[in-house]
């Protein structure tokens, strides 16, 4: 596939959770790449789904009304992919989409791909709607893979998490910042049971805790940030900036085990690194081959991480070195740039007729008047679309704009509709 | 100043239907601007001398090519204007996907009638709702007062158009439609032709159309006596905007099927005698105004859909071609119009142009008074409390949306 080629790329959100800004980076990414991007936000129906929970009515009636509500959000998926006519249906974890919508989108060719960016072991509703995706996107190996494998899922891409560049960065914090978000050493992240148990025993480092789900843990309770709210993207960046030894644990249920040894490498190791920052990691079985000795500081066990939280305080030109060498590997290697390109290339690969060739216009003739090729090239620009780009996809970029428009974006919808009109 | 826009992208009759609009808007205060079709800019202006028209590249005729170097110069030129331009509200009227694209230059709050919001196409609730109306096309409003109810205070109905008066000039036959459908064929049209004539105190005939119609004309012609020829002018594809408005205003009749010139008579007052079948129905496109009479083809099919094609071999031509329609033509007796048609008269009412029977069957005319009044309530022209409630009318055309998000 030619790797200029601009495609259509339908990116369907989750309602809530943790794919939700891996979704959104997704996004940003692909637009960055020159792709033409519509986002189904589904997070704006959330709200109304969950009045549903108020009802205070039957089981079966409040279950009918979840899934009603559910095949609407689907159908209005459908309904945008209908009119954007997507090259691409990318689905984060937990999109809605059901089986009779993934179904549609293959009768009507559209392929559908769901980056699965969840534990298969945890979250096991995969084995119903894997095999109606046209490519699983995984971030583990192994098990996984021949688990889908032996339902008849072949179609498998090992694309692990990243970071977005233009928002994990190195970011200078003011003073007002450094008081609220800076500090020694952090964690970010939900309380799960082995990471209670690890962080009661950290607590004289002058830990701080940021996240959702630490409720009812007394000693950890003085040392939780923002009530425990739940963070957003922007405040992570400022947390990792800020903090001197980012923890970074991998979440396990069990609370017996503090390194659970698991194989996927969770987001924050990549977003951490992005900013520049210093995380003492657990390691992970897929690490290895994601980055090289020297680029992560580990620790294998609780006593080791005590340890090395006290060296490291001591040592920031270390610090500085693993921050450096780890954030220069992600911005080569491990962004969402990277990973788009990795699915797109995979997609082409799977399917040899993929992306369909669509008929290109080109808009400007030899003697096409100065004044007006300037002007549209000027919206080309603006649109962030590459110049040679063809009327049709010009058309969608204009299209996916909102409210009132300029002159040139009008006239250019005018003159699409005056084609399709007049068979043009 | 208040400026409005006005958006019609249509044709020759539609622009002449959007007369009430046009002249409510004017009524209210405003500076109305026009956009057209670069085809029907000197029409407007002869319409409407008062208004500022744009041309615009809409219709596909004449243009070759893709349009890049043609359509979106001229185009562009036109939306750079409107933009610098304050319009207080725009009236975008056609459904059609030019004028949702046309939106876009305005903040959806101006807009009224057509129009993307946040992307999406959406209806002006009136609109939505006179959409459900026409599907009972018997019933259905005029297009005019459609239009015209896009605004707030509409001009009375009887203020449009003059009551129709015959002028002198003799007798105008325009020869086809946009659908050749909806035409009455030479053959049937030379006796009721014919007819119109010997009652006319003016002897001269003067036929209408474009170029594509002359040949039309020619066979017209060649049905007539000889005797007659003498007195019948083929004006077909002769006639500029000016030209038409020139030779149709000293006529004494119009005889026409469902035609922008059948509209332009109305618009100077002269008495039309036009001939519905096929998809066209009186109460839906007729001559607006007082003065006018339609000849409705009333068969069970009627009125079918453009679109489609005929499945009941033209059966609403039939009574066309009984020979008992030339004397009702000439007599005007009811007793003399065929089966398989009814005559109407055009009236004004409180809602708009009305259509009342002289002769034949109006089966739905209780169903129509009753649904004018449900309208008239509905737009806040008729109290509720003196002419409702009309529960069966309100259940149908009114949607939860309506009740629960309006």
């Amino acid at each position: 596939m030619n790797n200029n080629k601009v495609l259509r790329i339908l990116v369907v959100l989750p309602l809530y959770g943790g794919s939700l800004p891996v979704g959104r980076f997704c996004v940003a990414a692909l637009k960055e790449m020159g792709h033409i991007v519509e986002t189904f936000e589904a997070p704006d129906f959330y709200d109304a789904y969950n009045a549903l929970d108020d009802l205070k009515v039957t089981s079966d009636r409040h279950q009918y009304l979840q899934n009603s509500f559910l095949q609407v959000m689907s159908q209005a998926v459908l309904a945008k992919a209908e009119t954007f006519e997507p090259d691409m249906v990318l689905a984060m974890a937990q999109a809605p989409l059901t089986h009779q919508a993934l179904k549609r989108l293959r009768r009507d060719n559209v392929k559908t791909v769901m980056w699965f960016v969840e534990d298969f072991r945890l979250f096991t509703y995969w084995q119903s709607f894997a095999p109606f995706y046209d490519i699983f996107a995984v971030i583990q190996k192994d098990q996984f893979i021949s688990e889908l494998n032996q339902i008849g899922v072949n179609n498998v891409l090992y694309l692990p998490l990243a970071a977005h560049p233009d928002f994990h960065k190195p970011t200078p914090l003011n003073s007002v910042d450094i008081r609220k978000y800076g500090g020694d050493v952090s964690f970010m992240g939900a309380g799960y049971p082995n990471r209670r148990m690890a962080f009661r025993k950290l607590i004289h480092h002058g830990l701080k805790i940021w996240g959702s789900e630490w409720d009812g843990d007394h000693v950890l309770e003085p040392y939780l940030q923002l009530g425990g709210r739940r963070v957003s993207s922007d405040e992570c960046v400022k947390i990792f900036n800020g903090t001197k030894i980012n923890l970074n644990l991998h979440s396990s249920i069990h609370a017996d085990e503090l390194v659970s040894g698991g194989d996927f490498i969770n987001p924050r190791t990549f977003e951490l690194a992005a900013c520049g920052a210093f995380q003492l990691v657990d390691r992970r079985s897929l690490m290895s081959e994601t980055f090289s000795e020297g680029e992560l500081a580990h620790f294998d066990n609780l006593e080791e991480l005590d340890e090395k939280i006290a060296y490291f305080l001591g040592h920031p030109e270390e610090r500085e070195n693993y921050a450096q060498k780890a954030r220069e590997r992600v911005l080569k290697e491990h962004t969402y740039a990277v990973r788009m390109q990795t699915l797109i290339d995979f997609t082409a690969e799977q399917f040899s007729d993929w992306p369909k060739d669509r008929e290109v216009d080109n808009i400007f003739s030899e003697d096409y008047p100065e004044d007006l090729k300037k002007e549209v090239l000027q919206l080309i620009e603006n649109l962030g679309l590459p110049t040679n780009v063809g009327f049709d996809d010009l058309v969608t970029a204009v299209r996916a704009q909102q409210g009132e428009l300029k002159a040139i974006d009008t006239a250019v919808l005018f003159l699409d509709e005056w084609r399709k009109i007049y068979k043009k | 100043m208040k400026r409005a826009l006005v958006v019609q992208l249509t044709r020759f009759g539609d622009l002449v239907q959007t007369k009430r609009l046009i002249l409510t808007l004017q009524k209210r205060g405003f500076q109305v601007h026009l956009c057209v079709d670069r085809s029907l800019e000197n029409l407007a202006k002869i319409l409407y001398p008062k208004i500022v028209v744009y041309p615009l590249i809409a219709h596909g005729t004449g243009i070759s090519g893709k349009g890049f170097d043609s359509v979106l110069p001229i185009n562009l030129k036109v939306f750079k204007e409107l933009k610098r331009i304050h319009f207080s509200e725009v009236y975008n009227l056609n459904y059609s996907p030019m004028n949702y694209a046309i939106s876009t230059l305005f903040v959806p709050e101006t807009v009224k009638g057509h129009k993307k919001v946040r992307g999406q196409a959406v209806k002006s609730p009136w609109f939505d709702f006179a959409f459900r109306l026409a599907t009972e096309r018997r019933n259905n409003i005029n297009l005019v007062d459609y239009w015209a109810a896009l605004s707030s205070e509409p001009i009375a109905a009887h203020e449009v158009n003059p009551v129709a008066r015959p002028q002198g000039g003799g007798i105008g036959v325009v020869l086809a439609g946009r659908e050749s459908r909806r035409s009455l064929p030479y053959d049937v049209l030379a006796p009721l032709i014919l007819s119109a004539r010997s009652t006319n105190k003016c002897k001269k005939v003067f036929l209408f159309g474009s170029k594509a119609e002359r040949e039309f004309g020619e066979k017209l012609l060649s049905k007539l006596p000889p005797s007659i020829v003498s007195d019948v002018t083929n004006l077909a594809g002769e006639t500029g905007w000016k030209e038409l408005v020139e030779h149709v205003s000293p006529l004494d009749l119009l005889m026409t099927p469902d035609t922008g010139t059948m509209h332009l008579a109305a618009h100077l007052g002269i008495p039309v005698l036009a001939f519905f079948l096929s998809s066209a129905w009186c109460t839906e496109t007729g001559p607006y105004g007082s003065g006018h009479t339609v000849i409705q083809a009333d068969t069970e099919c009627s009125p079918c859909v453009e679109s489609q094609p005929c499945y009941h071999d033209l059966k609403c031509l039939a009574p066309f071609q009984d020979s008992g329609l030339a004397r009702f033509v000439a007599t005007r007796k009811p007793e003399h119009l065929p089966t398989g048609l009814s005559a109407f008269e055009s009236s004004c009412d409180f809602l708009g142009a009305d259509f009342l029977l002289k002769a034949g069957n109006d089966l739905s005319k209780e169903r129509r008074k009753r649904m004018r009044h449900f309208i008239g309530c509905h737009l806040g022209l008729l109290d509720i409390g003196k002419h409702g409630p009309f529960p069966e009318l309100a259940e149908k055309f009114y949607k939860e949306k309506d009740w629960i998000t309006a």
